[in-house]
This record gives C-alpha cells, sequence and structure tokens, in this order.
C-alpha cells in the first residue's frame, strides 16, 4: 500500500503545480468557509454571553415620566417588599479611546439565577463589595488596556481622563466591552450619585408595575441572537457559495491529477495492484490532501475572520444593537466542523476520480477514441442534472408562492442556490454546442476554425473553471444590484423621514418647558415631538365584520409617536394605505394606528385591520389605517400620533424634532437653546449628523457582504488561472505544431487570449440574467422572510457592464501568465517539448 | 451566644455561593482561619471580653464596632387546631471593614451606595412536614445616619426596629420613654399564592432580658473566645401565620437571641448543636456544644438554667452532658434528631427529639433547625418544648 | 534551396555548452533528396529546426529559398515555412481538434494556397478517402502519419522536411509510406530533407550524409546497408 501511495504521488513531483492547485482551491475553499463560521461562532458566543448578563432574562422597571429613577425608589420599593434590584449603567472611554459598557450591580439584591451567580469569577464577595472593589470583565477587553492577560489581575488601568478603574478580576464568561462592578464603584466612576438607570426584577416577580412606573417584561425585550439569526445565516450562505467555487478548483485539479495517471493506474493494475487497493490508495491520498487543506484553511479563515470581525462587529452593534467582541472566540466544535467540511466537500469533490479508478479498464483499449464520446457524455449528464436543479428551482417557487409572504428564508435560499446549479451545469453543454456552432460558420477561415476547434478541446478542462466563474460573477451582480438598490431606497426613505432640520433629545424634566419656549421662537415652523413606549400586541381582527376569527398573538411591539404635522406628512412613505393617502393621515390624527412593514409581513397586517394591544388603563383596539417602509428596523413597530400614545400608553417625552423657518440655519436657535438650558452641544443634532451617522451604518452593514463577494470572485479567477496553468505544458504542446507550420508565437498569444475572453465574455453574458433572478430573489423572497422588508428591484446598467468587464477581465488576467510564458519561451525549448 | 458560630459561617459561605457558581461547600473547618474565616483576626474592632457592660436600650441596636452580630427569634406555637407550628426569623449583621477611627460627625460621607455593613434575613415557618423557607440580603453604611430609618436593613435601639426589606421586627409600644422592646411586632412575608409563607406576629415580654455566661460575656472557647450575648426567653407570641397560602391563628412562646461578637472562636471548632427549651415549669434552659475547642481538643459545652423569674445560673463545662442517641436521614445527611440532655444541678435528664426530621434550612449555607420536645427519660413524661439547631452534618 | 554555411550551433546544458553543430556546411538543390543519418543525439533533428527556420544558428548562415533566416523577423521565418517548408515529424503532430479533411488542408489554408483538387486527390492518394470526417485519434498509426504527410504536403512546399518520419511504425506499414512520401515529392517537384537512422530508409534518396561529432561527412546509403 505505501508503495502504491508513493508512487502515486510521485505524480506531485513531476507536476508540482497541480499539487499547489489542489492544496490551494483546498485552502481557500475551508478558508472563506471557516472563515466565516469563525465570525458567526464568535458573534454566537458574545450573545450567548450578553444573554447571560442582567440585561436580557429580566424584567425592567422605569419611571413612567421618563425621569431618573435614584436610590430612593429602589429604597421604597425594598421596603414596601418589591424585590427589584438598581442596575446603573453608562459608558466610560478607555485610555485607547475604545467606548466601554460599565454595568453596576448589587449582587446582594439581584435576582439570584439571572447571571451574577454565573456571570462572576471565583473572587469573593466582600471584595466585590468593598473599597477598593473589583473590576470583571472579559478577557477580550484586556487590550483596551494594553495588558497581557498573565499581568491582569489586580491590574488598576486607568481611563482616558485618568482615573483608574478598581482592580481587574477576568470572568471570561461577561460579555465584551462591559465591565461589571458594585454599584458603589460604578456610581463613583460615573459620577451618577444616587441615580439609577433601572431598576431590575426576576422575570414574573412582579405581577403589576409600581405607582408611576412602566415594567418592561422580559420576553418583550428580544435577544440578539434571534434579531441577527438572518444576517447570519446571510453570511453562512455566502460561505456556502464560496466554499462550492473553491471546490470547482479541487474537482478540476484531482480529474486533471487522475487523467495524466491514468497510464500510471494502468501500469499499476497491471503489476498486480487490485483495483480495491488502488481507489483505497487514492482516496488516503485524498485524505491526505484533504487534512492538509483543511488545516491551512482553517488557519487561513481565522485570519480572515480577525481581519473582517471588526467590521461584522461594527455593523451588528448599529443593526441590532448586538454587542459582538473584536477578539476571536472559538469553541472546539468549530474546528473539528471544519476540518469535516472541507474533508467531507474534498470527498464530494473527489468522488467522481474514485468512481473513474474503480472502473477503469486494464487495458485502455479504445481509450484515445473514448475522450471525445466521455465528454459529450460527460456534457449530457450535466444537462440533466441541470434539469433537475431546474425542476427543484420551479418547485421551490411554486412552494414560495403558496406561503405568505415573509416566510420561506431557507426555501429563498435553496431556490437561488437551484438557479446557480441549474445554470452551472447547463453551462458547458451550452457552450459546447455554441462553439459547435461557430467552429462550423468558420470552416472558411482555418486559424479562426482552429481556434474554436481547439477551445472545444479546452472544454472539458475549463467547464469546471467556467462554471465558477459563472457563479460568482452571477452572485456577485445580484448581490451588488440588491446592495444597490437597497441603498437607493434607503436613502430616499431618510430624506422622507428626516424632515426637520434640528433634533435635540431634551432631558424628560425639561421637555415640557423646552418644548414652550421653542413654540415661542419666531424660527421655528413646527416642532416635531416623537415619543416611545412598548406594549404587547394581544391580538390582530381582520377587517370587515368577522370579527370572531381574531387572530390571538402575545407579541412584544414598539409604540413610535410621531406629529403627524403639516412638515411631516407630505413626505412621510407609506406602502399601503385603504382609502389613500390623504384619507390614512385625517385617521392616523383621529387616532388609528399605522404599522410597519416589518410587523404587516410577519403579523400578515393589512390596512383596514384591528390591532388590540395591551395599555396600562387596560385593552385598547386600534385600526391599523396604513402600512409604512422602515428599513433598518429590527423590530415590529406600531405608529401612532403623539398626543394618543401618550394618552393611551403613558408614553415619556422622546426626542424634538425641529423644523426651521426657511432661510434659516439653526446656528442661533442652537446656541440660545444651549444657553438657556445648559444643554450639551451635543444633544442637539443637524439633520446632516444623523444622515451622515445613518448612512454610514449603512454603509458598514453591507461591507461584509462586499468584502465575501469580492473574495468570491478571487476564488473564481484562482480557480480559472489555476486550471489554466494546470494544462499549460500540454497547451504548449497543442500550440508546437502550428507554430512549425508557420503561425508566428504571437498570433498564438492572440489567439489564446482571444479564446478565454471570449469564452469568460459568454459566461460574463450568461450572469447577467442569472444575477438578475439572484437580485430577484434576495430583494423579494430573501429580503422579506430575513429582514421583513421588501425593496424595489433595481437595476444598474454600470453594474451589468462591470459584470462583463470583471468576467473578461479575469479571463485575461488568468491567462496572460500562461501566455507570457509561452511568449518568453525560447523558440528552441517549444520545440524541444514538441520533438523530444 | 447561642448562634455565634453558625451565623458567621452562613455569612462566609454566603460571600462564597454568591460571589461564585457551585461553591456549594463552606469553607472546610480546621483550615487555620477557624470556622469559615471566624478564626481570623478581628484587628481593628473591638472584642468581646468580660466585664464589658451592658446598656439598654443602646444594646438592642447594632454594633458595628464589632463583626458579627444578630437577632434570632424561635417560636414554638400552637394554631386554632391545636396543631404545633415553628417559626424563625434571624437578622445578621456583618461588618465588611472595621469602623474608622474618627468620631461619626467628623468622618466624610461615604459615597453614595458604599457600604460596610452587610445584611442578611432568614424566615422559616413549619408544621407538620411541611418547612418553608426564605432568605434576602442587604447593605447599609454605619456612617451614613439619614439611613438609620430608611435604609435597606437595620437595627435602632430606641425606639426598638430592625429590619432588612418590609421584613421587620419593631416594637408596639408608643410611648417613646418607655421600653420599647417589651412589646413588639414581627412582620415577614416571601412568595405568592400557593408558595406564600410569613407572619404578622405580636409579641409580650412575659419576664426579664437574661444575660448569659459572665454578666453577658459568653465564653466560647477553652481559650477564651467568645461573645456578648443576651436572651429574652420569656415572649408570648400571638397573630398569625401563613403557610403554603393558608393563613393560620397562632399563639405560644417565643425566645429571642442577641448575640455580638469580633472574634468567636478557634480553629480547630468545626459545628455545634444548640438547645433552647421552655420547660413546661416556667423554667428555661440554654444548651450548647462546640464540638470541638474544649480542654484538651475535646468538645466545648456551656449554657444557662434559667428560673421563672428570669434569674440566669450559667452551667460550666462539667455541669452539662449532650448525648446524641439517634440519626435521621435529612437532605441526604445524617444528622442526630434525638438527644439525651442532662444538667445533674438542675435534676434534669431529658430525651429531647424533634418530632419531625424534615427541618433543613436549605440557604445559602444549609444547617438544621427546628422544633423539639423534651420528655423525661426516666418517666417519658412530656417536660416541655423548644428549638435545636446544628450544623456542620 | 537550402544552404548551410559554417553553421555552428550549441546548447547550454548543466555540465557545459555543448556543441552540437560545428562548421556544417550542406547545400541542396531543387528537387534534391537527401537523407541525414547519424546515432541518436548527434544533432539531426536541430539540424533539420534550422533547415525550417524553427531555430537560429549561433554562427554560420542558413539560407532558405535564398534568403538568410538569421536576418529575418519571427514573423517573417513563420511566413517564409508556411509558404515553403513542409514539416512531417515522428510523432505526427496531428490537430486532435480538427477533422482529417481540416487537418490535411490545414497548412495549405493557413498559407492561403488550397487547392481542393489536390486535397482531394491526396486523401486519395493517401488511403484516406472516406475518413475525412473523422478526427486524427479515430485514425490508425499508419493512417495519421500519412495525414500527417498530406498535411505537409498539401500546400505544395519547396522544401520538404521530415523527421523521421516512420520511426513509429512498423516495418510493412514503413515501407509503404516512405515510398507514397517519396512518389508525392517527386510529383510536387520537392527538395527533401529527410532525417533517419535506418539505411534502408536512406537508400532510396538521391544523396545520404552522416552527422558525426558536429560535422557532415558524405556516406555511400548502399555501403550503410551493407
Amino acid at each position: 500500500m505505501r508503495v502504491v501511495l508513493t508512487t502515486l504521488l510521485s505524480h506531485y513531483r513531476r507536476h508540482p503545480g497541480q499539487l499547489v492547485m489542489l492544496l490551494l482551491g483546498l485552502w481557500v475553499a475551508s478558508a472563506l468557509w471557516s472563515g466565516v463560521q469563525a465570525i458567526n461562532a464568535s458573534a454566537r458566543d458574545s450573545y450567548a454571553r450578553a444573554e447571560a448578563l442582567f440585561s436580557t432574562g429580566l424584567d425592567r422597571l422605569e419611571r413612567r415620566d421618563g425621569e431618573t429613577l435614584t436610590r430612593d425608589d429602589f429604597l421604597a420599593l425594598r421596603l414596601a417588599g418589591v424585590p427589584v434590584s438598581p442596575l446603573l449603567e453608562g459608558t466610560l472611554e478607555a485610555a485607547d479611546g475604545a467606548r466601554l459598557t460599565v454595568i453596576g450591580i448589587d449582587p446582594l439584591t439581584l435576582p439570584g439565577d439571572s447571571g451574577f451567580a454565573t456571570a462572576g469569577s471565583t473572587s469573593e464577595l466582600t471584595g466585590f463589595l468593598s473599597p477598593p472593589w473589583q473590576t470583571r470583565l472579559a478577557p477580550d477587553l484586556l487590550a483596551a488596556f494594553g495588558l497581557a492577560r498573565a499581568e491582569a489581575e489586580g491590574a488598576t488601568p486607568r481611563l482616558a481622563d485618568g482615573r483608574p478603574l478598581p482592580p481587574l478580576t477576568l470572568a471570561p464568561s461577561l460579555p465584551p466591552d462591559t465591565l461589571v462592578m458594585d454599584i458603589a464603584a460604578a456610581a463613583a466612576l460615573l459620577e451618577s450619585g444616587e441615580r439609577i438607570t433601572r431598576l431590575v426584577a426576576a422575570p414574573g416577580a412582579l405581577a403589576e408595575a409600581p405607582a408611576g412606573l412602566t415594567l418592561t417584561r422580559a420576553d418583550v425585550l428580544v435577544s440578539p441572537g434571534q434579531l441577527t439569526e438572518s444576517f447570519h445565516l446571510n453570511l453562512t450562505a455566502l460561505a456556502l457559495l464560496a466554499l462550492v467555487v473553491g471546490l470547482f478548483i479541487v474537482q478540476a485539479a484531482l480529474g486533471l491529477a487522475l487523467e495524466q495517471r491514468l497510464g500510471m493506474l494502468r501500469t499499476l493494475r497491471a503489476l498486480g495492484v487490485s483495483g480495491r487497493a488502488l481507489v483505497a490508495a487514492l482516496a488516503l491520498e485524498l485524505l491526505l490532501l484533504g487534512l492538509i487543506g483543511a488545516l491551512a484553511g482553517i488557519a487561513g479563515g481565522v485570519w480572515l475572520a480577525r481581519v473582517l470581525l471588526p467590521d461584522v462587529a461594527a455593523t451588528l452593534g448599529s443593526l441590532y444593537g448586538a454587542g459582538v467582541g473584536a477578539e476571536l472566540r472559538l469553541p472546539w466544535h468549530y474546528w473539528a466542523g471544519g476540518v469535516a467540511v472541507t474533508l467531507g466537500g474534498l470527498l464530494l469533490a473527489g468522488s467522481g476520480v474514485l468512481w473513474r479508478a474503480a472502473r477503469l479498464s486494464v487495458l485502455g483499449l479504445g481509450q484515445a477514441q473514448a475522450w471525445r464520446a466521455g465528454f459529450r457524455r460527460q456534457l449530457g449528464l450535466m444537462a440533466a442534472a441541470g434539469g433537475v436543479a431546474a425542476l427543484v428551482g420551479l418547485a421551490l417557487t411554486a412552494w414560495l408562492a403558496r406561503l405568505p409572504p415573509g416566510e420561506g428564508l431557507v426555501a429563498g435560499f435553496g431556490l437561488v442556490a437551484a438557479l446557480l446549479l441549474t445554470s452551472a451545469l447547463w453551462l458547458p453543454p451550452l457552450l459546447g454546442v455554441t462553439l459547435a456552432g461557430l467552429t462550423h460558420l468558420a470552416r472558411r477561415r482555418p486559424l479562426a476554425q482552429w481556434t474554436l476547434a481547439d477551445l472545444q478541446l479546452q472544454l472539458p478542462r475549463l467547464s469546471l473553471a467556467m462554471m465558477a466563474l459563472l457563479v460568482a460573477l452571477s452572485a456577485n451582480l445580484g448581490v451588488s444590484s440588491m446592495v444597490g438598490g437597497f441603498r437607493l431606497t434607503f436613502l430616499e426613505w431618510l430624506d422622507q423621514r428626516l424632515v426637520a432640520d434640528l433634533y435635540l433629545r431634551p432631558p424628560a424634566e425639561q421637555f415640557a418647558v423646552i418644548d414652550d419656549w421653542l413654540a415661542e421662537r419666531p424660527e421655528v415652523a413646527e416642532r416635531l415631538a416623537t415619543r416611545r413606549s412598548e406594549a404587547p400586541l394581544l391580538a390582530i381582527e381582520p377587517g370587515g365584520d368577522e370579527a370572531d376569527d381574531a387572530r390571538e398573538r402575545h407579541l412584544p411591539v414598539g409604540l413610535y409617536g410621531i406629529t403627524p404635522g403639516e412638515t411631516l406628512t407630505p413626505s412621510w412613505p407609506l406602502a399601503a394605505t385603504r382609502d389613500g393617502r390623504e384619507a390614512a393621515w385625517a385617521a392616523f390624527r383621529d387616532g388609528a394606528a399605522f404599522v410597519n412593514e416589518q410587523l404587516a409581513v410577519a403579523e400578515d397586517i393589512a390596512p383596514g385591520d384591528r390591532l388590540r394591544l395591551e395599555a396600562p388603563g387596560g385593552e385598547v383596539r386600534l385600526e391599523v389605517a396604513a402600512i409604512y417602509p422602515d428599513y433598518g428596523n429590527p423590530r415590529g413597530e406600531v405608529l401612532l400620533a403623539v398626543p394618543h400614545l401618550t394618552e393611551r400608553f403613558g408614553a415619556p417625552p422622546g426626542s424634538l424634532g425641529i423644523v426651521l423657518t426657511a432661510g434659516d440655519d439653526g446656528t442661533a436657535l442652537t446656541e440660545a437653546l444651549a444657553d438657556a438650558f445648559a444643554l450639551g452641544r451635543d444633544s442637539v443634532m443637524d439633520q446632516r449628523e444623523v444622515k451622515r451617522i445613518a448612512t454610514g451604518i449603512f454603509e458598514r452593514t453591507f461591507t461584509i457582504t462586499r468584502a465575501l463577494n469580492a473574495l468570491t470572485l478571487g476564488v473564481a479567477a484562482l480557480a480559472l488561472l489555476a486550471s489554466l496553468l494546470a494544462q499549460a505544458g500540454e497547451r504548449r504542446r497543442r500550440l508546437a505544431p502550428l507554430w512549425a507550420l508557420g503561425v508566428p508565437r504571437a498570433r498564438l498569444g492572440q489567439l489564446q487570449l482571444a479564446q478565454l475572453g471570449g469564452v469568460a465574455l459568454a459566461v460574463g453574458l450568461a450572469a447577467v440574467p442569472l444575477g438578475i433572478a439572484i437580485a430577484w430573489g434576495l430583494v423579494a423572497v430573501i429580503n422579506v422572510a430575513a429582514f421583513g422588508w421588501r425593496l424595489p428591484l433595481h437595476l444598474f446598467p454600470g453594474e451589468i457592464l462591470l459584470t462583463l468587464a470583471t468576467a473578461v477581465g479575469v479571463a485575461l488576467a488568468a491567462a496572460a501568465l500562461p501566455v507570457l510564458r509561452l511568449w518568453r519561451t525560447p523558440p528552441r525549448a517549444l520545440l524541444a517539448e514538441e520533438a523530444d | 451566644m447561642r448562634h455565634a458560630a453558625l451565623r458567621p459561617r452562613l455569612l462566609a459561605a454566603l460571600l462564597c455561593a454568591l460571589a461564585l457558581a457551585g461553591c456549594d461547600e463552606a469553607p472546610p473547618a480546621g483550615s487555620g482561619a477557624g470556622f469559615a474565616g471566624l478564626g481570623e483576626s478581628a484587628e481593628g474592632y473591638t472584642q468581646a471580653r468580660p466585664g464589658t457592660p451592658l446598656n439598654f436600650p443602646e444594646d438592642h441596636g447594632a454594633h458595628p464596632d464589632y463583626r458579627i452580630e444578630w437577632w434570632y427569634l424561635t417560636a414554638n406555637l400552637e394554631d386554632d387546631s391545636g396543631e404545633p407550628l415553628g417559626l424563625q426569623w434571624t437578622l445578621f449583621r456583618q461588618a465588611l471593614a472595621p469602623p474608622e477611627e474618627t468620631p461619626p460627625d467628623a468622618r466624610s460621607a461615604p459615597g453614595d451606595w458604599v457600604a460596610d455593613q452587610l445584611w442578611m434575613a432568614h424566615l422559616a415557618v413549619s408544621r407538620g412536614e411541611r418547612h418553608a423557607v426564605a432568605e434576602r440580603f442587604a447593605r447599609s453604611h454605619s456612617a451614613d445616619q439619614s439611613r438609620d430609618r430608611a435604609g435597606q436593613a437595620g437595627a435602632v435601639a430606641h425606639p426598638f426596629r430592625a429590619w432588612l426589606d418590609d421584613w421587620q421586627l419593631a416594637t408596639r409600644v408608643e410611648d417613646p420613654d418607655a421600653d420599647t422592646f417589651e412589646r413588639l411586632r414581627l412582620t415577614a412575608f416571601d412568595g405568592e399564592d400557593d408558595a406564600r409563607v410569613g407572619y404578622r406576629l405580636d409579641l409580650t415580654a412575659e419576664g426579664p432580658l437574661v444575660l448569659h455566661g459572665n454578666e453577658g460575656f459568653s465564653q466560647k472557647s477553652a481559650d477564651g473566645q467568645g461573645s456578648m450575648y443576651v436572651s429574652q426567653p420569656f415572649w408570648r407570641v400571638e397573630g398569625e401565620v401563613v403557610l403554603a397560602g393558608e393563613t393560620h391563628a397562632v399563639s405560644g412562646r417565643g425566645w429571642l437571641d442577641r448575640e455580638w461578637s469580633s472574634q468567636l472562636l478557634g480553629p480547630e471548632q468545626a459545628g455545634w448543636d444548640w438547645f433552647s427549651l421552655h420547660l413546661d415549669d416556667g423554667h428555661r434552659l440554654m444548651a450548647f456544644q462546640l464540638r470541638g475547642g474544649g480542654e484538651g481538643g475535646g468538645d466545648y459545652r456551656s449554657g444557662t438554667w434559667i428560673t421563672p423569674a428570669g434569674e440566669p445560673r450559667a452551667l460550666a463545662p462539667d455541669e452539662l452532658a449532650l448525648t446524641a442517641l439517634d440519626t435521621s436521614s435529612v437532605a441526604g445527611r445524617e444528622v442526630p434528631t434525638r438527644w439525651r440532655l442532662e444538667v445533674p444541678a438542675a435534676e434534669l435528664d431529658l430525651i429531647v427529639q424533634a418530632p419531625h426530621a424534615e427541618r433543613w434550612m436549605d440557604t445559602s449555607v444549609p444547617y438544621w433547625e427546628g422544633e423539639v420536645i423534651a420528655r423525661d427519660r426516666e418517666s417519658d413524661e412530656r417536660r416541655g418544648e423548644g428549638y435545636l439547631e446544628m450544623t456542620g452534618y | 534551396m537550402l544552404d548551410f554555411r559554417q553553421v555552428h550551433k550549441a546548447y547550454a546544458t548543466p555540465q557545459g555548452p555543448l556543441t552540437v553543430l560545428d562548421g556544417v556546411d550542406l547545400t541542396l538543390g531543387a528537387g534534391e533528396s537527401l537523407a541525414l543519418m547519424g546515432e541518436s543525439g548527434s544533432g539531426k533533428s536541430t539540424l533539420l529546426h534550422l533547415a525550417a527556420g524553427l531555430d537560429l544558428p549561433d554562427a554560420g548562415e542558413v539560407r532558405l529559398a535564398g534568403r538568410a533566416i538569421s536576418s529575418l523577423g519571427e514573423p517573417d521565418r513563420a511566413r517564409l515555412r508556411r509558404e515553403t517548408v513542409g514539416l512531417v515529424f515522428q510523432q505526427f503532430h496531428l490537430v486532435p481538434s480538427l477533422s482529417v479533411l481540416d487537418n490535411l488542408r490545414l497548412q495549405a489554408r493557413l498559407a492561403g494556397v488550397e487547392n481542393p483538387a489536390w486535397s482531394a486527390e491526396l486523401i486519395r492518394r493517401l488511403g484516406l478517402a472516406g475518413m475525412e470526417r473523422r478526427y486524427p485519434e479515430q485514425l490508425s498509426g499508419g493512417q495519421q502519419q500519412r495525414l500527417a504527410i498530406g498535411r505537409a504536403l498539401a500546400p505544395r512546399p519547396a522544401l520538404l522536411l521530415a523527421d523521421e518520419p516512420t520511426g513509429n511504425l512498423d516495418e510493412a506499414t514503413a515501407g509503404e509510406v516512405l515510398e507514397l512520401l517519396l512518389e508525392l515529392v517527386r510529383q510536387t517537384g520537392g527538395t527533401l530533407l529527410m532525417v533517419t537512422h535506418s539505411p534502408r530508409v536512406a537508400a532510396p534518396l538521391d544523396r545520404c550524409l552522416m552527422l558525426s561529432r558536429g560535422r557532415l561527412t558524405p556516406r555511400n546509403a548502399a555501403e550503410a546497408s551493407a
């Protein structure tokens, strides 16, 4: 066996390029896959840690009037027998500028099973409770203080303002960017005096909110894990795509290595090696290569994840408010899974090779004549398999059409996958037919005829790389169309939503005074107050008379109050109304509600339906007058006019939009506001600033998507390059007779470039409709299911041209190296290869 | 000093339980720091010594210059139908740091939320096989004068009030010039609906305060460590008790222990067995043994024989014999629930037995605490009732 | 037709430069046929490649159809080769992607001198009739070599260079193919330079030269076969 294996492997000593290509394919495929998995695993670890903490899993109490709770509130409740615990939250700046969340807790009253016991480390409570106290933090955070793990325990690093933190204690289960300490220490650092952020209680410990407070149940607070699930699914799908593209390379390399070793295999069979032993040796070779590739891939993946993670963390933070550590934390199953997926993929890609080796005829009679028929049969099989994939896609489409909107995320991805697979499988047969036709047409022009005929000959080798290119190109076009369309829609929507010139968030106790003050100012044209609250949605009653089939729910929804004045109503986008915009706004002013698209899609709500919501004064019934698009919001939301929200749900004052009279730039107002109410400069925000921040968040959201797409395209280019390099020697032998027959080398080089450029152009042309179909699938199926909003499908001619140019560019770039080598090969060497 | 050793141990274990997951076991005894750190240096704190004068009502309140302190009430009650009922309420204080040298008035105000005192309270009600337990914790600062009456927990001497959250033991006497400790009300409830447990009881003292040991100094080991230990064993108790959501009108007898100290035990003392008995002839008996720490490494025993008029007679170690006769299996441990208690000087030879062994206190640190019935060993005649506490099993 | 004047050619090898041709003089007139013999590695193929303009001499001059190949750029040499030279290789080197007919007329069409009648005649004469639509790998070895000869002769080249054209064939087939080759060369009036190691193959040709240690020496074919 060892001899057989050594003999088999000796092939790669002669053809190191093939080995490199094989390992490269394995490496990139598993690197992209394991990189994304590392990001996902790391993010999930962060969510798990965040969920283990106090912020989730506990009921929250805040003051109904929006003012700050103090220690007296806490003491009064405790002395009345209400089991609440104080929580103080704030941010501090580390010396390196990182913003850290500080959570001050009272471990003596914090509900026991809610986290401190499990989130804590092993030092004693006395140390935690008494000066100099302790700072508990996850090891991820040490970097922010420039500390090594070994010197961390007990260190007292300084903050940006020079004050030291209480001595550090490591608690790996704490969420990233979070410092936990006794409330006394936190109050001192935050200079918050007796103020606390909120009171918490064990879930369900309080039957109702104490007087003057609002109670938010733990189950209303959606955990980041749930919110971000779809985002991670998107990443996984992209990674899977990269894996498949990488496996194309592997399959191509394995096929080539087998083909060139057919003679060797026959010889070995003839020398008495059994077919079974031969297959076993080949499988062993695969396993060996797979292990090397997987390990290299995981190393590459971890590196990639380290590079991408900060962007992902920023995206998740801005999109969902989920804290994700910028340091990788990988569980053991990540490593095992990475190796398993790579090996599994390799075996899948190599199964064809093993099968062919098992059926190898010892004599090899008729082999020379068989390849043409073999390739024809292969094309036939591909066409048939593509047909099956197309049928699966059609079935999924039919099934999706019957599903309510907003469902079928996995089916949506399945549809896109079926689409990609169908196109990839049909590509080589289509290219074959096209080339045959073209060859026939070019029969009067010998060089053109030769070029096309030769291209047909290369097709078996090139088809896999071209399939990879097609998949990568169309995915790229699809995703960039989706992102581009999203961007346009989002910016337009921002313009419609952000109509005020200035945004102000007054302290709750000053709200009324500031509002009155603003009312007197001549430069203020309109004040747009907003408020927010929460309420459980109890039931949805369909419009019309059949109130008996009301759908019972117990779903937490956000309530958002706006001022439907003359500034806002003309531009506020509405996706659907019952009797037109005018009627919808009139109803809204009279107390009807709008619901956002997310909620409408998830709960199948249409204008005219009625919602039953739980409110402090009992149930409230609201008619839905319109549906509005609400991009970027992960939650379902019900929109009400501020007076109604205040009256029925007791929502505390929120922010205040200020519409200025024409021509006023607001500078004087901002300054007057700051002077009159001792507000910080940053409590007033310019509309442009808000837009800038929102756009920034948006751009970051798709950074990772774009990066993965570009990497996938890069992998496809590598696949092509690797295919070309692998057959470069053989190509030169093919070209040499032609050169000997009197075709100059330069002409031969041009022809080669034309061959590849032409095929790539054809692939690019095929990728355009496919990319548009993918964009449609993303926009109309996947986004609706994942985020709850539907986007118009935008097509960008620029993107399409870019796709075509990329296809040709990638092909020419990949072909350039072999052509250059042909060009630089001395004639004698060319001939030597030909004639030796 | 009845729960002297237990309470600090509880606290130490509480520290442990809160600070780390799965620290079910208290630190092992004899580890060199004494029982759960009770043998550790009490430097900076006032030491309990023989001859320390006691002043009331001042000494009903907290003593923050001592490290540990408790207000510990047990009661043997009967409900309307004559069914026996037992209850326990404890407020425990431990200082997190020695008091500052400067007098309270001259100290700078502590930061908000800063604490130097840790408080813990236990509640237990038992009836037949049923035994319900709850516990709570709080913090305070001894220099935070403004919180004397509004803090989350505290103990004020006059008018008397000891509390944690809404659990409190406070005077019912409205005349501030009278002895407000004479008549108290105990209120503590926990849980909702079927799980509701608690009591609202009126306590009336029917005898004087009793000073244990040497004028209130109770020695805890042969080498002299000890505590200040005062009891009020003559409470008449009336009111209502809620158990499993059912309210019972009750009446009976109660016993309140007050004890404070800074360093209680020698390092080798591993656990104890503690009795407080109301005898039917009006006598009261307090007896304990600390397992380890006696002469030559044996058990250290002590007690007080109290006449119906409240005159105490301290019992020397050799005037008292405690013999475990029988054990029960409770919460996976073997606990002695049948004892022979001999006080020859009082012509007592009693069999003290817990009618229900299921009195395990499943709190931060678990221990056994429950009602007992005392019978004459010879005649098997019932002689009285009381409470037994056992730790270290 | 073909002139070598003091042609030197050496290759760089790991053991130092290896001189292959060391002052070769050769003149081949139009319509002449010459057999070039020599041991393996004696430089026969190199001489042939120089004759075809596939390679350039280090020193000396190679003139093909009156033009010095060293003075021509690659495109011009390629053009000269396309239009003047026919090449027959030992390994046939047919274009696998083209049919028999397309292979046969490839060079003629590249040179723009295809004569369909001549192509058809070649097909017939070479015994490939009925196989025009087949692909090279579907032919036997003899058929493939005959196709290669046909490809070289289709443009009626002034000079036919053949490198061991029968080396891969069995004896009977070799004789048959050789006979056909000579007959066709004669018919087109071309000049023939054939590399071979077989005296029997060399015998029917006008002249026979021996390449040894980089130099050419005349040799009697009959002598060699003896």
